[in-house]
């Protein structure tokens, strides 16, 4: 159906990231006292600068919504169980959004650097060598020019190794063959690649390029921090210091745990989590589509990331803060026993 | 590298029957049939996706509501000023 369309969008978000992105990068600099004027001087002077600027920036978020959709995909159909490609696709999460990470610091926003200082001194939570873990990372005592050159330095190579693992991901993904909504073997029901899969492709190229191209030139900043207008300043703190919108829900899982150690681990197992479900599959059905119950649970999924998300968004206080532990447990609870209880009871 | 055309299934006693594009029509009763298939759907569906929904949106909306009540003034906090 047209859910396993994302995987190959997300092979024409990567091509369209790395060609913006080449392109930012021949008038980009990445000093401290150059970056945000750079990033000015491709939107006001580099022909179609701010066309490539908004692509690469808006491109981010729709490169976020086709991988949050293909693990849907994944998780709604039981894809989880071709093991080998479903934990590569979370190697690949997490190198996306460690990519997306340090591209939000490199044009030194207010937000790019508070984002940044936020999210590397986490690091310091980290029992015995935190403290120089962090400034390992940063290549000084602060956010500051060290931190800058490596990062956009990071953001370029990590782009490719994200090429890599994607080689990687469909060499497994080929060694089985794709799921389908049925969730049984298809092997006698193959049909050629070309013309039905290459026009279905092509027309989910079409529809997903129209709207990347719609929010870049109707509605530009609309998953934008207004923040991010303003060049960075390490004597000015943003009163919300807040990642952008695919990071929100992590954020909110993160600030759910009182204690600095614990907020880390949690925004890590939230990813990880992904690599635990098909060991705890234990329905005898592949796909939730004949599991009533346990496609309650799915939306509810759903229902709790969208909490999450708005969660991390709003500042830490009554009745926000209950919610976002709530959500949290929530989250986990329905990953480790909901959903595997339900798969039990539909047996 | 890969599985190719050929070597993925053995398939039996299972006899297949087609008509040629050319003797059907392309987009037989897609309204007829079509929608009553989308209300089917949505019928089979909708008490698995509204529920956790309506949810959300009550929580979002109790929260907001919560958290403005909490901005407002106490009044007893104000009465003993002259």
């Amino acid at each position: 159906s047209g859910v396993w369309n994302f995987g190959s969008l997300l092979g024409l978000c990567l091509i369209t990231q790395i060609l913006t992105g080449v392109f930012l990068g021949m008038d980009y600099t990445s000093d401290i006292s150059t970056g945000f004027s750079s990033v000015t001087h491709i939107w006001r002077d580099v022909n179609y600068g701010w066309l490539i600027r908004n692509l690469h920036g808006n491109g981010a978020s729709f490169f976020f919504i086709c991988i949050y959709m293909d693990i849907g995909r994944g998780l709604y159909y039981g894809s989880y169980l071709y093991k080998e490609t479903w934990n590569i696709g979370v190697v690949l999460l997490l190198l996306v959004m460690m990519t997306a990470f340090v591209g939000y610091v490199v044009p030194w926003g207010q937000m790019s650097f508070w984002g940044g200082t936020v999210i590397t001194n986490l690091l310091s939570g980290v029992p015995y060598m935190g403290d120089t873990l962090v400034q390992w990372i940063w290549g000084g005592f602060s956010v500051d020019n060290g931190t800058l050159t490596r990062f956009f330095g990071f953001h370029f190579l990590l782009a490719f190794v994200i090429g890599g693992g994607t080689v990687v991901h469909l060499l497994f993904l080929h060694e089985t063959g794709s799921n389908n909504p049925g969730g049984v073997n298809s092997d006698g029901d193959k049909i050629s690649f070309h013309p039905y899969f290459s026009y279905k492709d092509l027309l989910g190229f079409v529809i997903m390029l129209l709207g990347l191209t719609s929010l870049g030139v109707f509605s530009p900043n609309l998953v934008g921090d207004p923040e991010n207008f303003t060049p960075g300043n390490p004597l000015v703190t943003p009163p919300h210091i807040q990642p952008e919108w695919y990071f929100l829900f992590g954020y909110g899982i993160l600030r759910s745990i009182p204690n600095k150690l614990g907020g880390v681990l949690g925004l890590l197992f939230s990813i990880l989590v992904l690599m635990v479900v098909a060991i705890l599959h234990t329905s005898k059905q592949r796909g939730l589509t004949f599991r009533p119950v346990t496609q309650f649970l799915f939306w509810t999924l759903v229902g709790d990331m969208i909490i999450l998300t708005w969660i991390g968004g709003m500042p830490v206080e009554h009745p926000y803060i209950i919610i976002g532990q709530i959500g949290s447990v929530l989250y986990f609870g329905l990953f480790l026993v909901l959903v595997p209880l339900g798969g039990w009871m539909e047996n | 590298m890969g599985r190719h055309f050929g070597d993925l299934a053995k398939i039996r006693h299972v006899i297949t029957y087609s008509i040629s594009p050319f003797e059907q029509r392309a987009f037989p009763n897609y309204f007829s049939k079509g929608i009553p298939n989308v209300w089917r759907r949505f019928k089979s569906s909708v008490f698995k996706v509204a529920p956790p929904m309506i949810l959300m949106y009550l929580t979002y909306t109790w929260g907001n509501h919560v958290h403005e009540q909490g901005k407002r003034k106490n009044p007893a906090d104000y009465e003993k000023d002259q």
